[in-house]
């Protein structure tokens, strides 16, 4: 049933989102600001691995169709990305007596430059890993979900991360700490938190996760410049979904927002999927629309729930 | 009091900034001259510049009287550009799938009634929230915006864009066929004219040497002028009416809400609908930059609604001062040299890299040194905003400077 | 009034007997995320007088002031001003009732002059509509005019005319806080509620602040004050209103408040 097939590519594209979402939301409720350089420290995470696989090959053995040297390329994704974004927080952020709003301008040039670099650096044009491609799994074909072992090692790697993180907010000190400044950074900055300190985990983790989705980001679709900007507003949409400062309403938006994404084609089909309609009905939006449908969702719960789904009225 | 001695005086009370602008205005003017008179610059050309920079200057304003007065911050100017570019070509152009064939100045108006409305449509869910929900919602919208306008090919003729667009004083008398009906000039700049003068502080003799040139002055460049008196006549009115209302109570209460919302609520000014005439005023001023553009290029595509433009207009405002009008006016200038010089870099094959990655870095490091280090843009407002006649003597500047502060809208 | 209606007045920690009441605040509640904040807060500012608002960290004052002027919207109960129910009214249409606040810590208003801070003040400008400004600037530039007259006069009573053309900006937190009463004074309110006017001011400003409020008292302006300066709402006010822990405690005059044991008990406990 094609159904199935796109709730499946919804479920691929959701993680990747999910893990953008955490670290903009994270950001944005302890260093207080919407950071517009959040897809682009995606991209930075993509075109790190890629380089670093492109030196060190495969590495041979193989899990879910992806060599040992992808994953090794993945780690220096995330670190790379997370390098960034602390230099960048050190040497731009941290000097600026700014409000956020200053700090969001801010953080618009931070894009600029991280974009800038990469496009000069690779070119405009589409690159992708050096991974052979792999046919859809066929024992799902009969469903006709055509998802691939790449496909299933995103789910299960942005999976494994987000359980990380889930573990590290609820059950370490630091995540008990970063948990305390998003709730109320002038309370946790009189009860003896080392905000700094924290601000600067905020960014290594929030980076940290971007890198790793800008890496199954690239797995998914290419790379390109523009992969992590053109994410950004899906991602921001999600937040906002979601409900800013709420790290968990920001998964649940981001699950919610890849799932929308990838389920718009199906609105020019809506006959051959629903019952009692003629096979042949279709709404004329196309799949080039995901993206715009995302938005005015986003826009139309602004209008009526300005907190987000998971956060609470004020 | 003679006129040198005026001009004395009121140089004297400029602030530095506002000297260096000045001596950047009339060094760059020099060099256009220069440039013009040796033949390097075309004057079609460089009439076309004027144009894309008067451009450039209405998009300021537009963007000035949302982020500089009332702390908006609408990251959906490229699509209130479009608008007003595709309402007009819309209605006016022979390729056009919809309408056509109508008088630019229906364009005009077409133009501007859809900007507004989508102008209201982006700010009704939004102007409630907090300032950083605008930014983000715009900037998705205009995403909306484009989208449509590159797949609903039965509507606005997709990426194809669309062609035949008239110029603005088509159908107009006299003005319609001024460009045919004026003679070819041929204007032949003597050769080996030179000229030598001292600099008398450095004592050094300077020579100046144009090569002899021939301007060739025909139809096209009269349609040029045309077009630069067209814009330069909505920039002017635009900036007669900012003026005005800028330093009015009007403007008072917009400059209140961008520091201090909750302080203009409680004084009983309904900030809502404040903010909402700031959005539109804008909006309305970036789609007459658009309206302008599809008649000074006669062919609009999707490619004129790309984020890039909204950025570019994001660092003039900031660069000129947030809040300023002239200031706007003179960061729409700096922005065509960035924009148009760096095409100029594409013709010298040593350098290694791109242009439009060349492009970004010098928009993010301009955005990312400006908010470091002069947050407040070179030409901040410096002189109290009061109603004029209401004043009988007021000081041109408050003690000191008034927006020597750091920029940004309001504590969150 | 019924017998039932005075029989339920009389739980009322509030004095309910005032004869010309310009603000009427009734069983006003306000919870944030399980957390109440108001608990049926009940109580009435008289015509003329200055009313104190007083209690222990946390009571809950601010957020009363945030109800009243429609900062927030309550979840039940009822505010009046001049007799018109104003319950769930934006700050805006409030105000234009008559009901003007101030804030603790008011923001700077960046770029302006001491003296187009003020002209923020009065209500209903003629200029402050974008049409008028095109059609009849006329009528803009005179009552531009008399605002400015008005201001002027207003910072001379104030004592503060001398700062008229400074930067905003550049004046001290306690300059800042005249100006603000100034302001204020310029919208013409029925009644202004006064969120701790002296808090970070030296106590010689202080004195004067008091002077100030004090005038425009005798001049007929109703106010109702937060402080945390005991001295300052005690030499100020009459009556003062005890709230403690959302609700109203008790109300009376001054020495009366200082005795109390209940209030002496929500101060000592509500910090322990």
């Amino acid at each position: 049933m094609v159904l199935l097939d796109h709730i499946a590519s919804g479920l691929i594209f959701s993680s990747i989102i999910i893990l953008g979402s955490i670290g903009l939301s994270l950001v944005y409720s302890i260093a207080d600001f919407a950071n517009f350089a959040h897809g682009d420290t995606m991209t930075v995470g993509a075109y790190s691995s890629f380089v670093t696989f492109g030196a060190i090959g495969g590495l041979g053995g193989a899990v879910l169709g992806l060599p040992l040297g992808f994953f090794v390329a993945l780690l220096a994704g995330i670190a790379v990305a997370a390098l960034v974004a602390v230099i960048t927080e050190k040497v731009v952020y941290e000097g600026m007596d700014l409000d956020s709003i200053g700090m969001l301008i801010t953080s618009i040039g931070i894009a600029f430059i991280y974009r800038a670099v990469v496009q000069m650096w690779f070119g405009a044009d589409a690159v992708r890993y050096d991974i052979q491609a792999l046919r859809p799994i066929e024992w799902l074909l009969p469903y006709d979900v055509r998802v691939t072992e790449h496909d299933v090692a995103i789910v299960i790697s942005a999976a494994v991360l987000v359980t990380g993180l889930h573990v590290l907010l609820q059950y370490s000190d630091l995540g008990r700490k970063m948990r305390a400044m998003a709730d109320n950074p002038d309370l946790a900055r009189v009860s003896g938190i080392r905000t700094d300190r924290i601000k600067l985990w905020t960014w290594v983790i929030g980076a940290g996760l971007a890198g790793s989705g800008g890496v199954f980001l690239g797995l998914f679709n290419l790379l390109r410049p523009r992969m992590g900007f053109d994410l950004l507003l899906l991602i921001f949409a999600a937040v906002i979904l979601g409900g800013i400062g709420s790290v968990y309403g920001a998964m649940l938006g981001a699950f919610l927002i890849g799932m929308i994404h990838e389920l718009t084609p199906l609105l020019s089909q809506l006959g051959a999927v629903l019952p009692y309609l003629p096979d042949t009905f279709g709404l004329p939006i196309g799949n080039q629309y995901g993206s715009a449908i995302a938005f005015v969702i986003m826009v139309i719960v602004l209008l009526f729930r300005p907190q987000g789904i998971a956060g609470e009225a004020v | 009091m003679s006129a040198v001695t005026r001009a004395r005086a009121h140089w004297a009370d400029l602030t530095r900034a506002e000297r260096g602008v000045t001596w950047f205005v009339v060094g760059f003017a020099a060099l256009l001259l220069f440039g013009l008179l040796s033949g390097a610059l075309a004057p079609t050309y460089f009439l076309y510049l004027v144009g894309i920079a008067g451009m450039y200057a209405l998009l300021s304003f537009g963007l000035n009287s949302q982020w500089g007065f009332t702390g908006l911050i609408n990251f959906s100017v490229a699509a209130f550009f479009g608008v007003g570019a595709y309402g007009t070509a819309l209605m006016t152009a022979e390729g056009s799938p919809l309408a056509g064939g109508f008088n630019p100045l229906i364009g005009l108006v077409v133009a501007l009634v859809l900007a507004a409305v989508l102008a209201l449509l982006i700010g009704i869910p939004t102007l409630r929230l907090r300032a950083d929900y605008l930014a983000i919602a715009s900037l998705g919208l205009a995403e909306v915006v484009r989208t449509i306008v590159k797949n609903e090919g039965q509507w606005t003729n997709g990426t194809a864009g669309i062609r035949g667009i008239p110029s603005f004083f088509e159908g107009w008398p006299v003005l319609a066929t001024f460009p045919e009906s004026m003679p070819g000039l041929e204007i032949v700049v003597s050769p080996g004219w030179r000229t030598t003068f001292t600099v008398p502080v450095v004592d050094v003799g300077l020579e100046f040497v144009i090569p002899s040139s021939t301007l060739l002055l025909g139809t096209s460049f009269w349609r040029a002028l045309l077009n630069v008196a067209l814009v330069l006549a909505f920039v002017g009115l635009s900036y007669a009416l900012l003026r005005r209302v800028h330093r009015s109570p009007w403007g008072r209460v917009l400059r209140t809400i961008r520091s201090d919302e909750d302080l203009a609520r409680a004084l009983g000014k309904h900030t809502y609908s404040f903010k909402m005439q700031s959005f539109v005023l804008g909006s309305l001023l970036m789609a007459l930059a658009g309206v302008f553009y599809a008649h000074l290029n006669l062919f609009v595509s999707p490619g004129d609604l790309d984020p890039i433009t909204t950025f570019y207009v994001w660092v003039a405002v900031i660069l000129g001062g947030s809040g300023s009008n002239r200031g706007a006016l003179f960061g729409g200038v700096v922005i065509v040299s960035i924009r148009e010089g760096t095409r100029f870099l594409n013709e010298f094959a040593w350098i290694p890299v791109d242009v439009a990655p060349l492009r970004f870095l010098m928009i993010g490091v301009l955005i990312v040194l400006l908010m470091r280090f002069r947050p407040q843009g070179v030409l901040p407002p410096q002189r109290e905003l009061i109603w004029p006649t209401a004043v009988d003597k007021a000081p041109s500047r408050p003690d000191s400077g008034v927006r020597d502060v750091k920029a940004g809208g309001g504590d969150e | 009034m019924s017998d039932v209606e005075e029989a339920v007045d009389q739980e009322f920690a509030a004095d309910r007997s005032k004869e010309n009441v310009v603000l009427r605040v009734e069983d006003l509640q306000k919870t944030f995320g399980g957390l109440v904040a108001t608990d049926h807060a009940t109580f009435d500012v008289e015509r003329g007088t200055i009313t104190g608002l007083i209690g222990p960290n946390g009571a809950g004052k601010s957020t009363i002031f945030n109800l009243i002027s429609g900062f927030y919207q309550p979840d039940g109960g009822r505010v009046e001003v001049n007799g018109v129910d104003v319950t769930g009214m934006e700050p805006y249409e409030v105000a234009d009732h008559g009901l003007i606040r101030t804030f603790q810590t008011p923001r700077k208003l960046e770029g302006m002059t001491v003296r187009e801070a003020m002209l923020v003040g009065p209500r209903n400008q003629p200029g402050e509509s974008f049409v008028n400004l095109l059609t009849s600037p006329g009528s803009v530039g005179e009552a531009e005019k008399r605002n400015l007259a008005d201001a002027q006069r207003i910072l001379e009573e104030f004592e503060i005319d001398h700062l008229a053309t400074q930067p905003a900006t550049d004046i001290s937190g306690g300059q800042m806080k005249l100006v603000e009463l100034a302001r204020a004074m310029l919208a013409e309110p029925e009644i202004l509620l006064l969120d701790e006017p002296v808090a970070g001011v030296n106590p010689t400003l202080r004195n004067k602040l008091a002077d100030q409020i004090q005038r425009l008292n005798d001049e007929g302006t109703t106010c109702l004050l937060i402080e945390h300066d005991m001295d300052f709402v005690m030499k100020l006010a009459d009556p003062v209103v005890v709230l403690d822990q959302g609700s109203v405690l008790m109300e009376g005059p001054p020495q009366r408040v200082q005795t109390d044991s209940r209030v002496i008990e929500a101060y000592l406990g509500g910090d322990a």
